[in-house]
């Protein structure tokens, strides 16, 4: 029994980090190069897309910028990063709209538009598809 | 059989939510970087098992289903617009415009909200004009069927306090706390609305003070409510029990609505960490009056299966003092017994009002549409002995307690 536990552990490890890998490989969140921030928690990044925190830990202004709707990377980055399919984003956002408590991020009509604004804007932050990073945005570590 | 044709109900919801477009649109103005405009609406039909009374979900709703319809589209039907103004990244107004079934039976439009919103700090905001009462986890958004799991929130709980909105001013304080965000928001205002049982209830020095915690996908929510109670029309029930001598004042002064202060405490969780659900609420509420004391809460979860989300509900609600001999009747004159045995009458069909039941729900929500849902939803609900509240619009064949089976059919959608 013992020595199939330790066995075990190593290997459960080793499946949740090739996960995690996957997940990263496609869509990683970005911040300006001039960025002081360099590690979120991804419960600080949900909260700060989905309207419920406008501030980064270090308390600077957090500015999210969304892809567009019918992007594949927006997809991508809410199930990892809140859990919540498109349908579910909708709902939420509805709510809060027609609550009078907020409105969702303002939207880069692509990846090259969002690196732009992230150049010029050391508060604001997105993401993006790991192959369109370059020197202008740093990757985020999200815990 | 009293079969009327669903067609004209929804040709009466559409009506009405035509003159809300139309309104909200020529007063947004088209100047896109600074008014938004969208809406919301549900289309529902409802089938109630009890045709000796009406099943409907608010008292400010005249009739619904069971004895009015075979099936009633005016319980669950209505249609919101909103324009959003945004005058400076501090300075915003929002005016939502609502057509639902109203007390008198028509969807002529009511401004459900219109406030100026100016953002103190990021963390700090104060709102001014007419607001929401954010009284339970999901008050805000009880009318956006799109935004909930059900085809409405759990009446067990949700019927304890029909008011959806304030004139006033309220506050909202949003700090990070521990791992996660806490929301301290405090209301002051007053609210007058018609109910086609009690006519007008006003409703004044009315506070809310609530706290909202979300941890991820956790969210807590407190709620306590402070108002004072007057009703116009059930004030001569009461000065008619005072000329019965120091009785009939002992029973006023008990029963008596008006003046009376109206509280409300409340907790509620929601865990939704995106591919389930489980939500829990319980509340209590007294009125020191006929109106009494209630409490409610429900149990509600449901499983994400893509575009389908079954869900299961429980909902209980308990309250005391169903009724009340009232005056003595021996020894009075006949003519003043009779009298008295009239008052008590009264009395007791107040306090019959007050709701008792425990219901189960199941349904399913399914996302058909990328901004529409079609729910189904059965409901079995078992109504304590005395109890009315649960049915309006009671026929002389209507026998108290037992249970009544709702089926609901809804689409709810966003624009």
């Amino acid at each position: 029994m013992l020595r199939a536990n330790r066995n075990g552990l190593p290997l459960i490890g080793m499946t949740v980090s090739l996960i995690l890998g996957v997940a990263e490989a496609n869509v990683v969140t970005v911040v300006s190069a001039k960025s002081p921030i360099t590690a979120l928690s991804k419960t600080q990044v949900a909260d700060i897309f989905l309207g419920k925190s406008n501030r980064y830990p270090d308390g600077a202004q957090a500015m999210p910028i969304d892809q567009p709707e019918a992007s594949i990377d927006r997809g991508k980055f809410y199930i990892t990063m809140t859990g919540k399919s498109p349908e579910q984003l909708r709902a939420y956002w509805a709510k809060v709209l027609f609550t009078g408590r907020g409105q969702p991020p303002p939207i880069a009509s692509s990846s090259a538009e969002l690196k732009k604004l992230l150049l010029t804007n050391p508060l604001a932050i997105g993401y993006l598809d790991a192959t369109q990073v370059d020197d202008s945005v740093r990757v985020l570590e999200v815990r | 059989m009293r079969i009327v044709l669903a067609p004209r109900d929804f040709v009466r919801v559409i009506a009405g939510s035509a003159w809300v477009i139309c309104g909200a649109a020529s007063g947004a103005g088209l100047d896109e970087s600074m008014f938004s405009f969208g809406g919301f609406g549900t289309l529902g039909m409802v089938h109630s098992s009890e045709h000796e009374a009406d099943f409907t979900t608010t008292s400010f709703k005249p009739n619904g289903a069971g004895y009015t319809r075979d099936w009633s589209a005016d319980v669950d039907s209505l249609v919101a617009a909103q324009v959003t103004a945004r005058f400076t990244p501090q300075l915003s107004a929002i005016l939502q415009v609502m057509a639902q079934q109203n007390e008198n039976n028509t969807y002529w439009p009511h401004v459900e909200w219109a406030d100026v919103k100016y953002q103190l700090t990021p963390e700090l905001d104060i709102r001014v004009g007419r607001t929401a009462v954010p009284t339970f986890l999901i008050t805000e958004a009880r009318n956006i069927g799109y935004s909930n799991p059900w085809v409405r929130a759990p009446v067990d709980l949700y019927g304890l306090n029909p008011i959806t909105n304030i004139d006033g001013v309220d506050l909202s304080y949003r700090t990070p706390f521990g791992n996660g965000i806490q929301t301290l928001t405090a209301s002051y205002g007053y609210r007058n609305q018609n109910a086609p049982m009690f006519g007008l209830l006003k409703v004044h020095d009315n506070w809310i003070i609530t706290d909202t915690a979300e941890f991820g996908a956790a969210t807590l929510h407190i709620a306590y409510q402070k108002a004072i109670l007057v009703v116009p029309h059930l004030d001569p029930l009461f000065d008619a029990f005072r000329e019965f001598g120091p009785q009939g004042v002992a029973l006023a002064d008990r029963y008596g609505v008006t003046n009376k202060p109206a509280t409300f405490f409340g907790v509620g969780g929601m865990y939704d960490p995106g591919g389930w659900f489980l939500t829990a609420e319980w509340g209590t509420s007294d009125l020191h009056s006929a109106l009494g004391r209630s409490s409610g809460g429900y149990v509600s979860g449901g499983y994400r299966l893509g575009k389908f989300t079954p869900y299961l509900t429980y909902g209980k609600s308990t309250a005391d003092n169903l009724s009340d001999p009232g005056l003595s009747v021996s020894g009075l004159p006949p003519a003043l017994a009779g009298e008295a045995t009239a008052l008590n009458g009264a009395l007791n069909s107040i306090l019959s009002t007050k709701r008792v039941q425990s219901t189960v729900s199941a349904g399913l929500r399914w996302d058909f549409l990328k901004n529409a849902d079609l729910k189904m939803q059965v409901d079995h609900t078992r109504i304590g002995a005395g109890s009315s509240d649960e049915l309006i619009n009671l026929q002389p064949g209507y026998r108290p307690g037992g249970i009544v089976n709702l089926i609901s059919i809804v689409v709810d959608f966003l624009f």
